[in-house]
């Protein structure tokens, strides 16, 4: 495996905290998984199970299941925004999913979708890859930045839920323009003034379709007082 | 007590997509910590994310796939040579912040600012995984510990104030974010205490002051002018432009 030309494999290893006796005291040994199609519907919460199963028990049938069912999603999600080639794409998958694997004691469903949180593992290590490409300090990964901000208990986990739901509802009703400013957004992990520039439009023209489109979805966003 | 500033909508956007710098990434961060509002927007903000993952056209694996992800599991040893990575990454930050790395030596205040560290959010700490902040006197009653992340735009540092000192009047040569992580301080416009995310410009001249009880201590971002080379190139870094009094 080779992750981007500045880094050594062992130095991802070490990174992602991968520790071979750590791994041989929990069994975990190269096994083969068939591959089997299991129909999961997301919104009943079956791969929260999952990954909770994960989490508690080092359960391998259960992370095989997410595997099979997330892998070629982030592998969709990466190359749909990022001008990666199937191998590095999958590199990427690979380092995800082996987060995953690891950090699944962290998930709380009740703050999270099971795809939410693997989204954010997928965008953090996709920073991480950016990052390692533009050389830059790697002792400090994406995770140390992000997962430091949820320290603090949480707030209402039912809106959430709520939330996510008329998210998937509306997000497919979006006008076109604004669908496109969003997708964009997201799908490249590039900022709105970067993806105002490159679509050749007015800054005041992308926050505009952003704000309309968040509105639309029902997120629950109150004005904030500002200071500029 | 709720924080009362925060960062705009479109900026916890781009935080949530990962498109903001890291030095950005990190006074956002240090914001979400304390506040539980927007901690609550970027958790949804990532949901359209999960959304638009659970809804992608997806793509079969055609590489190693789950046994390669087993075997690189199983065939990891990052016990058997620390040296390599660690080499590495000194090297480079060698290459990029020497500063932080010649100081290393000279500290003598290491304990005490590690101390000092345990006190700050997590986050904070995560900044410095391999020794204590490094700081230097600005003026007498102000301080600063560089965080070397790489980036050429922006700088991140952290700020502190002795307990009731007054900075000398700054003005802003490009945009600069502080975020309060402990204690508090006042300028003209407002008091200022833990999560408040502040935002100034160029053309904002402000002059705070730490409350009387506590020191103050600030994470802040400043976006780098371009760097002329010279002696006189610290006069013109924003970070160092402060006149002594």
């Amino acid at each position: 495996m080779i992750i981007g030309k500045p880094i050594s494999v062992n130095t991802i290893h070490r990174k992602l905290g991968i520790n071979k006796l750590a791994m041989n005291k929990i069994g975990v040994n190269t096994m083969i998984i068939k591959k089997v199609k299991i129909a999961v519907d997301p919104n009943r919460g079956e791969w929260s199970d999952l990954l909770v199963k994960v989490g508690e028990e080092k359960d391998k049938q259960a992370f095989s299941r997410l595997y099979t069912h997330f892998s070629p999603l982030v592998k969709g999600f990466l190359m749909k925004g990022s001008s990666f080639g199937h191998e590095q794409a999958e590199e990427l998958v690979q380092e995800t999913m082996i987060k995953v694997w690891r950090k699944a004691a962290s998930f709380n469903r009740q703050k999270s979708s099971a795809s939410t949180w693997i989204y954010t593992i997928a965008r953090n290590s996709r920073i991480d890859w950016y990052r390692r490409e533009a050389r830059r300090r790697v002792d400090l990964n994406a995770d140390d930045f992000y997962e430091s901000a949820d320290e603090n208990p949480a707030y209402l986990s039912v809106v959430q839920i709520e939330n996510k739901k008329s998210i998937q509802k509306n997000i497919k009703l979006l006008p076109r323009e604004q669908f496109d400013v969003i997708t964009k957004i997201y799908y490249e992990g590039r900022s709105h003034g970067e993806v105002a520039e490159e679509l050749n439009l007015p800054l005041g023209t992308v926050k505009s379709r952003i704000r309309l489109a968040l509105r639309k979805m029902n997120l629950q966003l109150e004005p904030l007082e500002m200071e500029g | 007590m709720a924080v009362k500033m925060h960062p705009d909508l479109d900026m916890l956007l781009d935080y949530s997509v990962g498109g903001l710098s890291t030095a950005l990434s990190v006074s956002i961060s240090a914001h979400l910590h304390f506040c539980e509002t927007c901690r609550s927007y970027k958790a949804q903000l990532e949901d359209i994310g999960g959304t638009l993952l659970d809804e992608i056209s997806p793509r079969d694996m055609v590489g190693p796939g789950l046994d390669g992800l087993w075997s690189m599991l199983d065939g990891a040893t990052p016990d058997t040579d620390p040296l390599d990575s660690d080499i590495r990454d000194t090297d480079l930050r060698d290459r990029q912040a020497p500063d932080a790395v010649n100081s290393q030596n000279t500290a003598k205040s290491g304990l005490d600012s590690a101390a000092e560290l345990r006190t700050l959010p997590a986050l904070i700490q995560n900044l410095f995984p391999v020794k204590a902040p490094q700081w230097r006197a600005l003026s007498p009653s102000l301080q600063v510990a560089k965080i070397p992340v790489g980036e050429q735009r922006y700088e991140l540092a952290l700020h502190k104030i002795k307990a009731g000192g007054k900075t000398p009047n700054h003005d802003h040569r490009g945009l600069e974010v502080t975020v309060v992580l402990q204690g508090s301080f006042s300028d003209g416009n407002g008091r200022y205490l833990p999560g408040d995310f502040l935002v100034r410009g160029p053309g904002n001249i402000h002059r705070p002051i730490a409350s009387e009880d506590e020191e103050c201590i600030c994470v802040s971002v400043v976006a780098a002018p371009i760097r002329l080379l010279g002696r006189f190139s610290k006069l013109l870094n924003p970070l160092l432009s402060f006149n002594p009094e």
